[in-house]
């Protein structure tokens, strides 16, 4: 299965055999314009003494003409020819008409007899075919003195070449598949364990993680990267199954309630006034269930979001100021002063979300605070984060049920009777978190404050 | 005024039939995408309430090719997600207000009503708004009973002003929070109605006759009616 599994990730789509394949290519590519190069150069150096050599011994011949004249020529050539010092130097003494008068051949092709300057032929002889490169100089008499060399040293040269490139190919090809492979397989075998855990992640074994190994390469960050996405996954997990457990938990209660009020209509012939009574009851409860329902779904959905495309930027002040001037009825209602200090700031984010949390935040304070006392309200900002601080003269809350009461459906014993339904904080909580701010609460000496951050720049 | 329920969950399409029967309306339902579409093209509706989620063609489909074809019949959504991107998606597909399920039956006529009236009196910009011997003049933003002058703060004047438009309508406290605060959110306590109460003070007081009124389970009623 390992083993399959390694084939499939070395298959011709996979991203490795394609790595591998490109190495070797490029290894290859390298090779043959190294060689290429190396090629030209070297010919064209030897290309270049050759018509040096050629140039200065066809002009030793012209000076020979013209010091000893045509007969001196004409021995001089007789004798190289014969015993020749060089057995690539060839030598020929053409008539005006193109008769052979004196040298190594016996024939010549026609182009050659009536050309001037350098030509290239090829002599057949009993070697075979030989290259021969020469200058043909035509002096005063209207004969033609022909100078060359037979490139033999340059043909064995080119074969020379050919062959070791060649070899040199096979070697590149060699080597760069050998390294393309070794790279394939590195690859292969540091994705072998990711693919392997996140195949048994999706089968269900949520508490896996990818090895870390701290060394900071492009795997090593995937893996952090895919264990934070784990991580977080499992968070909602959590958070989902703690809801169901308190949905489970906190809406029997009323649900039984409702039902055994229901069973009692239908049992009790009561006088209609009364059954109307009952009734309106049935449907507060209802209501107040459906509410919590709704709150509930809303939470959980803001929990599952991450700062969206739909956030906006706006001033943070007159929504603080519409939610104050929303609860100032039922403030001075209660005989409480609803105090509230801003300045103006911006945040980004969605207003409709954050004017939740402000409203749960003075609903609250307005709810356990004091009559006659005061519940203040500051809004300011740092230059990093906006602050929003709601303290009020209540009873507070001790420090040891500090966290607990951000929790879904957890109410102080105290509050239990009081209307609400232990939602408040935990919107307040998550709204914050959505926005990549906090929710603290303090002691406001007496009652509680609570100070909510909300960053200008969500860290993500 | 006939209305096309498209809803596929039976019990909630039965619910809403017999609600708005018994308000007068007459009803035509359907209980899938496609069916509603051929009955809101065939048929003439004065509304439709249409459920998002839908099985086949779902309730944003028909909506965008409803609205496609250059038809205009006012369109109430009802949908199980509540946030502000699905509302804003819903209202951007063409719908005319939305509903969250779960929903209160006085929330859904409320709406309808307001749907309908809203069609019934197009584009008509008035200056000033009558109710009984309850006078408010938008441009003034002067509000007079019975000749009286009435002191209103800038909110109460909108909370007036969106109960007048409403006159002898149910509106829900819901539908007063979105339309005079412009928020979308939940009120954990019933704010509102510490506002309408200061706003009943205002308005009743010293008249035999209260123009303003509670609607049980419901919400509130600006009218002549008792």
């Amino acid at each position: 299965m390992c083993v399959n599994r390694v084939v499939g990730l070395l298959s011709a789509r996979s991203t490795s055999t394609r790595l591998a394949l490109a190495v070797g290519g490029l290894f290859l590519l390298s090779y043959l314009l190294l060689g290429a190069g190396l090629y030209y150069a070297v010919s064209r150096i030897f290309m270049q003494d050759l018509h040096e050599v050629i140039r200065l011994d066809s002009q030793d011949l012209v000076d020979l003409y013209r010091e000893s004249g045509h007969a001196g020529l004409m021995t001089e050539i007789s004798e190289r020819t014969t015993s020749p010092d060089d057995d690539n130097a060839v030598y020929e003494l053409i008539a005006p008409d193109g008769r052979l008068l004196a040298g190594q051949f016996s024939n010549l092709p026609d182009s050659v007899r009536i050309s001037n300057g350098w030509v290239k032929f090829d002599e057949h002889n009993d070697d075979g075919v030989v290259r021969v490169i020469a200058k043909v100089q035509p002096l005063h008499d209207g004969s033609r003195l022909l100078t060359g060399r037979r490139s033999r040293n340059q043909a064995r040269f080119e074969a020379l070449v050919q062959r070791n490139l060649l070899y040199a190919l096979l070697a590149a090809a060699g080597l760069g598949g050998l390294i393309g492979w070794i790279t394939a397989r590195w690859v292969a075998r540091r994705l072998e364990s990711t693919y392997d855990i996140a195949n048994r992640v999706g089968a269900g074994e949520l508490a896996l993680r990818m090895p870390e190994d701290d060394s900071d390469d492009a795997f090593d960050r995937l893996a952090k990267r895919i264990n934070a996405m784990l991580d977080r996954i499992q968070e909602l997990l959590d958070g989902v199954r703690h809801a169901t457990d308190h949905i489970a938990h906190d809406l029997r209660t009323p649900l039984t309630r409702l039902r055994n009020r229901l069973e009692d209509m239908r049992v009790e012939h009561a006088a209609p006034e009364q059954f109307a009574v009952e009734l309106d009851a049935a449907t507060a409860e209802t209501d107040q269930l459906l509410a919590t329902f709704s709150a509930l779904l809303r939470l959980t959905r803001i929990e599952a979001q991450t700062a969206g495309a739909n956030d906006t930027e706006f001033a943070m002040q007159p929504l603080v100021l519409d939610a104050v001037e929303l609860y100032a009825p039922i403030a001075s209602e209660r005989g409480i002063v609803l105090d509230a200090q801003t300045v103006p700031c911006t945040q980004r984010g969605d207003a409709d979300q954050l004017f939740q949390l402000v409203a749960n935040l003075l609903d609250n304070a307005l709810k356990y605070a004091a009559r006659g006392t005061r519940v203040a309200l500051h809004l300011y900002d740092d230059g990093d984060a906006v602050f929003l601080l709601v303290g009020d003269h209540g009873a507070g809350i001790p420090a040891a049920d500090r966290e607990r009461v951000f929790d879904r459906f957890v109410r102080l014993e105290e509050h239990r009777g009081s209307a609400g339904s232990g939602l408040g904080l935990s919107l307040v909580r998550a709204i914050a978190h959505r926005h990549g701010g906090t929710v603290t609460l303090e002691d406001n000496s007496p009652g509680l404050r609570v100070r909510v951050r909300l960053p200008h720049a969500v860290l993500r | 005024m006939r209305i096309l329920i498209v809803e596929d969950d039976p019990h909630t399409a039965a619910f809403i039939a017999k609600g708005l029967t018994e308000d007068g309306h007459t009803v035509d339902q359907a209980a899938n995408g496609r069916d509603g579409l051929f009955l809101a093209t065939t048929e003439t509706y004065d509304a439709v309430v249409l459920d998002r989620m839908l099985p086949g063609v779902d309730g944003l489909t028909v909506l965008r090719t409803l609205r496609g074809s250059g038809n205009a019949t006012p369109v109430l959504l009802l949908t199980a997600l509540g946030d502000v991107d699905h509302r804003v998606e819903g209202l951007r597909a063409g719908a005319d207000d939305y509903l969250v399920k779960p929903f209160a039956y006085a929330e859904l006529s409320a709406r309808i009503d307001s749907l309908l009236r809203r069609r019934q009196t197009p584009g008509t910009e008035t200056t000033e708004l009558r109710v009984g011997d309850l006078e408010l003049n938008l441009l003034t933003r002067e509000a007079k009973r019975a000749g009286r002058s009435i002191e209103l703060q800038p909110r109460e004047f909108r909370l007036l002003e969106y109960l007048m438009r409403q006159a002898e309508r149910v509106v829900t406290r819901t539908m007063l929070l979105e339309a005079v605060w412009d928020y979308h959110f939940d009120p954990q306590t019933n704010v509102i109605d510490v506002h309408i109460s200061r706003l009943r003070q205002k308005i009743d007081r010293h008249h035999p006759k209260p123009l303003l009124h509670t609607v049980r389970g419901a919400g509130y009623r600006l009218g002549v009616r008792e």
